[in-house]
């Protein structure tokens, strides 16, 4: 777990159910992941809420900045849980807003987030820019997410790609499409986390032998 | 020719038919040998390659083919081994590697229905076995406790001994399913080679939820145990054997197996009997490319049947959600299913078929489509849960007929070993056309009586396929329209048999892996009557 | 319990006289006992776990012929169903007694201390008699000759036995101790008779003895180990609730702290699941007033180690190396430990699949466990079945799987060696194997040349407890 810091405690999260699904809302003060938490959810893994022991360094500081620089007070409205998250560069950041919006009020991975990134540059080099891009659009046109996609597919636009493939890489942790695609996140790919208090994704057993008769709880 | 090597028998795949032949001969004594087209892979990789997978749906995507014997891949990209010739693409998904295709099953481990032995006599349609489901009825249970079989009593097959487990435990969603149809179908428990309690020192299922295409724990029986299992026994298994040719003696005996290893160097072995078992479709394609002066349409092919007949269980289906959550994806994949439509009178007019429920988890595919439809931000998780929890599928499993244009051929295409490719014809006929169109009905019904919104029926006229492959080796009493005899001896040669799921004359409503297995434990029974086997090994055991 | 030389001698004395004037007393007992009788013994047969070495795979109950490893070689285990030609059948109450109680067969010969007479000595009188009852007419005779057990010189010499037993059987049946409860005596009774639980788990000197200085302070089992379960709050079970210590027992685990596996799951499937509550209950009482035995290598109790975590996001994406010895430890952890431990080894929602973390396997230093249940597995009854992969996976992938375990999940103290493992795979440590060989060879020449010492100098009578 190299600079992914300590990951130890336990801390309870908000309870999902089934019927309303909530989203988990963090302040993002730090660069700090942590794999945590066995609420009623199982096991997920999302960012420390904070390290009250940790001196804040002026690069975080600085890093921390960025993003929120980056969104103006509608994009903020819609992440504004991540306005903290520490970034290396405005490309990131704009990945990580864009990836926020996308995802919804999800807490999400700083490793992943990183990984993803890399993988998404790799394939297209475009990638970063046209984020921003669209970082700005949204900004400017105040483009719902629900609309998002409908919006870039109506008028065509060169940007319709990329909420899908973000889309793709934070719900299927899958980057890149045809004999390109690769697989960066299985079970922490959001979609496997999302369900995680009830499914297992395929492959990890359910539990012993006819666990699963019960009614899902 | 760098070296010989020679056995009582020699068996040509390592499927879960080759080699529980392979177990059985070698525990009577006989030299055996198994020659295995691909390589030996471990379950572990194939858990592995899964979860680093792409294409998670794809469930061929866990088995890359070996370049020296390549198998049908069509995602993310055809490597068009398979060639189609129409009109109806037939998109066969086999492996060739130690252990066969079962390794990705989902260990459904039907015995026909009694009448689907005698639909010629019965109704007209189709062909009938040589042999009635009494006579196939010990070696129905005997399959089943080589892999052990759990079952319920109430599928249509009658039994002389139980199961050799309980049911598997019924998943929550296929109880309320059941609960809900009960006025309308009976929805019965699958009959699984699945343990519901250890079983021959594998464990019982633990819902992983990934039955196709790896059983992570070895809780579904499948042919790499098989194998392990002829091993045990005595059996030699050489891996990365590519059989390319059977060579006969004057008599018409068969008398050597040619395979090329990886680097395409060829060795030749000898036996005195030679069990093809290398599934339906590269069964015939050996058959055919033995061809030779004396048989020039190739081996056993003296009735030109061999690659003809070809038949496996087209799908239709209807995914709709249900009112209430029932949250598909736990316990296994396959569980419960309806009989009702499997035999009776109307199949003189139409296929009969299973109708199968899905326990499969929709947050992968629900995942996608909602990507499809753009849907981000919170309402990405509310619909994720909801399609999660709510979406309900529920296929046909369609008889389809004997018919002699369905086949399999050689490709004038070949693979990268120079071999001539498998090619396929193949469509989907009236008979099967209408079986799909009255099992509408039920879908229909189903999905009124589980408060069934949002009904997505497949795509008229498109057929999902079930990898059953059937038929291309047909076992009949006329050599003139069969290629085996009902001990699934070929016809044409004396020490020749066959030894798959090819030999099925007529394919029914169940999957496939069972039948054959038992016709070929009857087969082994025959031999070893004949044989006397292990009294007096004429040639020195291999290895 | 510990005496000197002699105190032994005195106690060797006051025994031989006790056991004399008792087998007058108790040797006309009833030829058709009390179903009742039989009953209990057949309780108490199964809380001594006698099934356990007197049964053969596949065998018939109690006739024997499994073998039992030993760092002197292989004890065959004999017949004890009333067979009156293979197994027992003609053993008076006192000749049973006197096996089970003294290791001294009918014959005269000395049993080896495989048979854990040393604990069976504290059964009481009362139990003795229930336990005869029920093999004489609880248990089908069969009639099935197991193989001798032939041990190398000078193992053989079974009369050294008697010397051995003279130095170490402290043979008196349990007495209640006034000072504690009648739970805690009747626990102590179990404990150190019957359940003989100091066999495994008390180490013992060069001569195969139990030290009584380190009552239950854990012991190598061939390639297993067997734990402290002294009171001892980081070393032993001293952080364990009763109840825990109660569902372990019964059950073959304890949620969130430990699994039975290898020898203790056996003991758990023939033995620990029958026994009632209340004994498991006196048991575990007992057990958490042993005197603690503590090792400086435990800074807190195994069950605290650990934490959900895990690294397969880092392994996605990237082939597995063809060269299966280059596998990292979170590849393997894929392939072979999440499917059920999950991703984050936080086992199943139910925790029936268990956790990795906050387990006991993996929170002692001591690696031998681990080690042996990647190899062998987990199973017992009903139907728990973790599967072994020693056939799948070599020494060095299973080093590597242990370490990654350990850093992840467990106490980082512990390390495992490809050599360890190789070990293990072999049945145990060989090298201690020869080094216990010697010793027992020149311990049991010792017992030969004072055995041969007191022949001289007393009369040959003088040894045989049964004759007096």
């Amino acid at each position: 777990m190299g600079g992914v810091g300590s990951y130890t405690e336990l801390v309870p999260t908000l309870a999902l159910n089934s019927r309303s699904y909530r989203s988990s809302v963090f302040p993002m003060p730090l660069n700090r992941g942590r794999y945590i938490l066995k609420g009623r959810t199982g096991y997920r893994k999302v960012f420390a809420m904070n390290n009250g022991n940790s001196v804040l360094r002026a690069s975080d500081v600085t890093r921390r900045r960025l993003l929120g620089s980056l969104l103006t007070a509608y994009t903020a409205s819609l992440i504004p849980w991540a306005l903290a998250q520490p970034v290396d560069d405005r490309d990131q950041g704009a990945f990580l807003a864009v990836s926020a919006i996308i995802a919804g009020r999800q807490a999400l991975d700083a490793q992943l987030a990183k990984r993803l990134y890399d993988a998404l540059i790799v394939d297209d080099m475009s990638f970063s820019s046209m984020a921003r891009e669209l970082l700005s659009l949204i900004d400017a046109r105040k483009i719902e997410p629900l609309n998002l996609q409908k919006v870039l597919d109506a008028e065509k636009s060169p940007l319709a790609g990329i909420p899908r493939a973000v889309a793709r890489a934070w719900f299927l942790g899958i980057v890149g499409s045809g004999v390109k695609a690769r697989c960066i996140a299985y079970e922490n790919a959001l979609n496997a986390t999302i369900v995680s208090d009830v499914l297992k994704p395929p492959t990890y057993a359910y539990g012993v032998y006819g666990s699963w008769t019960g009614k899902p709880v | 020719m760098p070296d010989l090597t020679a056995a009582d028998f020699v068996i040509i795949g390592s499927g879960i038919i080759g080699s529980t032949v392979a177990r059985k001969l070698a525990q009577a004594g006989a030299s055996v040998l198994i020659l295995e087209a691909g390589p030996r892979v471990t379950r572990a990789e194939i858990v592995a390659r899964f979860r680093n997978s792409p294409r998670r749906s794809d469930w061929m995507s866990p088995y890359p083919p070996a370049p020296w014997a390549p198998h049908p891949i069509y995602q993310p990209q055809s490597n068009n081994y398979l060639v189609q010739a129409g009109p109806y693409p037939y998109e066969a998904e086999y492996v060739r590697q130690v252990g066969g295709t079962t390794w990705h099953w989902a260990a459904q481990a039907w015995r026909n229905v009694p009448n689907d032995f005698r639909i010629k006599s019965l109704y007209n349609v189709g062909a009938d076995w040589p042999f009635g489901y009494d006579d196939l009825e010990p070696y129905y249970q005997e399959a089943e406790e080589l892999m052990g079989v759990s079952g319920a009593p109430n599928t249509g097959s009658p039994r002389k001994k139980p199961f050799p487990m309980e049911p598997v435990a019924e998943p929550f969603a296929m109880r309320r399913i059941r609960e809900r149809l009960a006025s309308a179908y009976e929805v019965v428990t699958n009959t699984t080679a699945r343990n519901s309690r250890t079983y021959d020192g594998r464990p019982a299922c633990c819902g992983n939820n990934s039955c196709q295409p790896i059983c992570p724990i070895d809780a579904q029986y499948h042919g790499g145990l098989a194998a392990y299992a002829a091993e045990a026994a005595g059996a030699k298994l050489i891996p990365d054997a590519n059989v390319y040719r059977l060579d006969h003696d004057e008599q018409g005996r068969i008398s050597a197996g040619l395979y090329y290893d990886p680097d395409k160097i060829s060795h030749r072995v000898t036996g005195k009997t030679f069990i093809v078992a290398a599934n339906g479709i590269e069964s015939p394609r050996l058959l055919l490319l033995s061809a030779s002066d004396k048989f020039p349409r190739g081996l056993a092919n003296s009735s030109d049947m061999v690659g003809r007949n070809l038949m496996d269980h087209p799908s239709t289906s209807l995914t709709f959600d249900a009112d209430e959550d029932l949250w598909l994806g736990r316990g296994p994949q396959s569980p419960s299913s309806i009989g009702l439509m499997r035999d009776g009178s109307f199949r003189a007019e139409h296929a009969p078929y299973r109708l199968d429920f899905t326990n499969i988890s929709r947050v992968d595919s629900a995942t996608s489509a909602l990507i499809d439809q753009g849907v981000y931000g919170d309402e990405f998780a509310r619909r994720l849960r909801y399609s999660a929890a709510r979406e309900l599928n529920v296929k046909n499993v369609l008889e389809i007929l004997p018919d002699p244009n369905h086949r399999i051929t050689l490709s004038d295409q070949k693979d990268a070993m120079g071999i001539p490719k498998p090619q396929t014809h193949y469509s989907i006929d009236d008979y099967t056309r209408r079986g799909h169109e009255r099992s509408q009905q039920d879908f229909r019904r189903i999905a009124a009586l589980l408060g069934g919104s949002n009904l997505r029926f497949s795509k008229e006229g498109s057929y999902a396929n079930n990898q059953h492959i059937c038929g291309t080796l047909s076992m009949g009493n006329d050599p003139k329209s069969s290629v085996c005899d009902q001990w699934a001896r070929a016809h044409d040669h004396e020490n020749l048999y066959l030894a798959s799921t090819g030999v099925l004359p007529t394919c029914g409503t169940c999957n496939s892996t069972e039948n054959g297995l038992a016709v070929a434990i009857r087969t082994v029974r025959h031999i070893l009557s004949e044989n006397k086997v292990g009294d007096a090994p004429a040639v020195p055991r291999a290895g | 319990m510990s005496f000197n030389l002699g105190a032994k001698r005195l106690l060797f004395w006051t025994v031989m006289l006790a056991a004399g004037v008792s087998s007058i007393v108790i040797a006309s007992a009833a030829e058709n006992p009390d179903p009742s009788l039989i009953e209990k013994g057949r309780y108490l047969a199964t809380a001594g776990d006698c099934v356990a070495c007197h049964t053969a795979p596949g065998g018939k109950p109690m006739a024997g012929g499994l073998a039992v490893a030993t760092p002197i070689g292989p004890i065959i285990s004999t017949n004890i169903t009333p067979s009156k030609t293979d197994g027992i059948g003609n053993y008076s109450l006192e000749d049973f007694s006197a096996a089970v109680r003294h290791g001294i067969r009918r014959d005269g010969q000395g049993l080896y201390p495989a048979m854990p007479y040393t604990s069976y000595t504290k059964i009481t009188e009362d139990d003795v008699a229930a336990l005869y009852a029920y093999f004489m007419h609880g248990v089908p005779a069969v009639d099935y000759k197991p193989a001798q057990t032939e041990l190398p010189f000078p193992s053989n010499i079974r009369f050294a036995m008697r010397v051995w037993n003279w130095l170490f059987l402290d043979a008196r049946p349990y007495t209640n101790d006034p000072s504690q409860s009648a739970e805690w005596n009747r626990g102590a009774y179990l404990t150190l008779g019957l359940a003989h639980c100091g066999a495994c788990h008390t180490p013992r000197n060069i001569l195969m003895a139990e030290k009584t200085s380190q009552l239950l302070a854990g012991a190598d089992l061939g390639a297993w180990f067997a734990p402290n379960i002294t009171s001892d709050r980081n070393s032993g079970v001293g952080a364990w609730k009763i109840e825990d210590l109660i569902n372990y027992m019964r059950d073959g685990r304890a949620r969130g702290i430990a699994q039975a596996a290898g020898p203790m799951a056996e003991a758990v499937d023939n033995s620990l699941q029958h026994v009632k509550e209340a004994d498991l209950r006196a048991i575990a009482t007992f057990l958490k007033s042993v005197p603690a035995r503590h090792d400086s290598t435990d800074p807190k109790p195994p069950f605290e180690w650990g934490a959900a975590g895990g690294d397969l996001s880092t392994i996605r994406g990237a082939p597995i190396p063809a060269d299966r010895d280059q596998w990292t430890g979170p590849q393997l952890y894929n392939a072979y430990c999440a499917t059920c431990h999950q991703a984050q080894g936080q086992g199943s929602f139910d925790g029936g699949l268990p956790p990795l973390f906050h387990n006991t396997t993996l929170g002692r230093a001591h690696t031998a466990n681990l080690v042996m249940v990647i190899l062998d597995g987990v199973r017992r009854s009903p139907d728990v079945s973790m599967p072994g992969f020693s056939d799948e996976l070599t020494d060095r992938q299973v080093a590597t799987l242990a370490n990654y375990l350990m850093q992840q999940f467990g106490n980082p103290a512990g390390s495992v060696t490809v050599e360890e493992v190789k070990t293990s795979r072999a049945g145990g440590p060989s090298g201690m194997w020869m080094i216990w060989m010697a010793k027992m060879a020149v311990g049991i020449a010792l017992l030969l040349l004072i055995s041969i010492i007191f022949v001289l100098l007393r009369p040959p009578t003088a040894l045989d407890t049964r004759s007096a």
